[in-house]
């Protein structure tokens, strides 16, 4: 049984920023509520306060913004972004990590600014956003400003957001040349878990780009692992090298799920592979161009 | 701080209800307790199992992790609305033919899952019917016959649409 709390609906975005300035620390945003609601019923989480912002309308959009991006609205539920156009051909590896999280049930109700907002390290839809550079939108006292995905999150569960402040949409730029990558989840089963490992790798405007989740406090991107490969050719020896030296930017801890070692292998695993998914869409690329 | 209870005004299972309601109740529970509607269950309240799964909105969503302040304006149909009187729903009677349930207790969610699959794809391949019923626990049946009871109703629609098509010499 949840605690008792106060239930306000506003329909602007400034109300809602009222709202949340006038109660502080008291209220909570409540957007899906698929992880909301059961931190409520174990009381881990204890608002006076929830402020549903589903009643703002402009927050339920989905567009392609001046030819710069994709935006995808806070209320935009995750079953409805594959559906959009051409967002699961211009982004595959986004709509493939949504594929991951949860259910149909789930999908139907949590979003991806959800996800990106609670800031755990496993969020499925974190690392394939990591990886193309997405924005997060935030309107606060001083208006709308927007920081990447990877300036976002800070902790487990932390991200920088102010009293009052509100993501209002996540920004996901669009790559004028196809993206070649792969979303990898590792879990227990196929369906309906929390990942034990989930990584994207993927070449971004000709340079390869790694990111990886629950292996570190946040969701983060194999920094040394892409120095590594930027300018090489994807060889065998250095594909081999490149799993190695991922090792070097995660910190994998053991927990109820697996052990540190396990995630460690399971880390070198998901970049070598992704890096040969790479190297052969390459290849499918050239004998198309050349066809 | 006084919790005030709030007016809702909904579509349950094709009727019009007006209720009031506290915020920290569940829109299962206040389906179960206050409206008598006991076919969605409380398998794991925490959006894994799915024996909650109603329809909000044309689409399956888990009525443990909705509140009841949320169904306002939404149309809902349960279990309960897929029957007209003795009349059962196609998947309801297929379920029997095919006894694809044992204990029972997943079994309103699951064809609820799979009235949702059927009203988006109305002849689904096994593949999606396993897909579209995979936010749904079955302790008992092991899913088979679960898949083959939608996969039946998935045939009978291929082949009313062949019918339809009037597409000579096809045989089922």
């Amino acid at each position: 049984m949840m605690k008792e709390f106060d239930y306000l609906k506003p329909s602007t975005l400034n109300g809602a920023h009222n709202l949340l300035v006038k109660h502080k620390r008291e209220a909570y945003i409540f957007n899906g509520g698929t992880d909301l609601i059961v931190r409520m019923r174990e009381e881990i989480t204890n608002p006076n306060v929830v402020i549903d912002i589903k009643g703002i309308e402009n927050l339920h959009e989905i567009s392609y913004k001046n030819k710069e991006c994709l935006s995808v609205g806070a209320c935009v539920k995750l079953s409805e972004i594959p559906k959009y156009k051409d967002v699961t051909e211009k982004y595959a590896i986004l709509t493939e990590a949504i594929h991951n999280i949860g259910s149909i049930q789930l999908r139907n109700r949590a979003t991806m600014t959800g996800n990106i907002c609670n800031a755990s390290p496993l969020a499925d839809s974190a690392t394939p956003l990591l990886v193309l550079d997405a924005k997060i939108v935030i309107y606060g006292k001083e208006g709308l400003k927007r920081v990447l995905v990877k300036d976002f999150i800070t902790g487990v569960r932390k991200t920088i957001l102010e009293t009052g402040e509100i993501v209002t949409a996540i920004e996901i730029p669009i790559y004028e040349k196809p993206i070649i990558g792969l979303f990898q989840k590792m879990s227990r089963r196929k369906m309906v878990d929390l990942s034990t490992v989930c990584g994207t790798v993927a070449r971004i405007n000709g340079e390869i780009r790694v990111a990886l989740g629950a292996v570190s406090p946040t969701p983060v991107r194999g920094v040394k692992t892409e120095a590594f490969l930027r300018g090489k050719v994807l060889t065998d020896e250095v594909i081999r090298e490149a799993g190695e030296i991922i090792v070097t930017d995660i910190s994998p801890i053991s927990d109820i799920r697996a052990s540190k070692e396990y995630r460690l292998d399971m880390a070198k695993l998901i970049v070598k592979r992704g890096l040969v998914h790479i190297r052969e869409g390459q290849l499918n690329w050239g004998e198309q161009s050349e066809a | 701080m006084s919790k005030v209870k709030h007016r809702i005004n909904f579509t349950l299972n094709y009727e019009e209800a007006e209720h009031y309601i506290e915020p920290n109740v569940t829109l299962l529970t206040m389906l179960r307790e206050d409206f008598d509607l006991t076919g969605a269950k409380e398998g794991c309240g925490a959006g894994e199992c799915g024996a909650c799964t109603i329809l909000f909105n044309n689409k399956a969503v888990n009525a443990c992790l909705v509140l009841a302040v949320e169904a306002d304006r939404a149309e809902i149909i349960t279990i309960e609305g897929l029957s007209n009187g003795q009349e059962l729903d196609e998947l309801q009677e297929s379920f029997i033919d095919n006894a694809a349930l044992q204990c029972g207790y997943c079994t309103p969610g699951m064809i609820i899952s799979a009235k949702a699959l059927l009203n988006r794809n109305s002849s689904p391949t096994e593949n999606e019917i396993k897909e579209a019923i995979s936010g749904n626990l079955c302790r008992c049946t092991g899913y088979k016959k679960i898949v083959e009871a939608i996969s039946s109703v998935a045939k009978k629609h291929r082949g009313n649409s062949v019918e339809g098509a009037e597409k000579g010499g096809e045989e089922e």
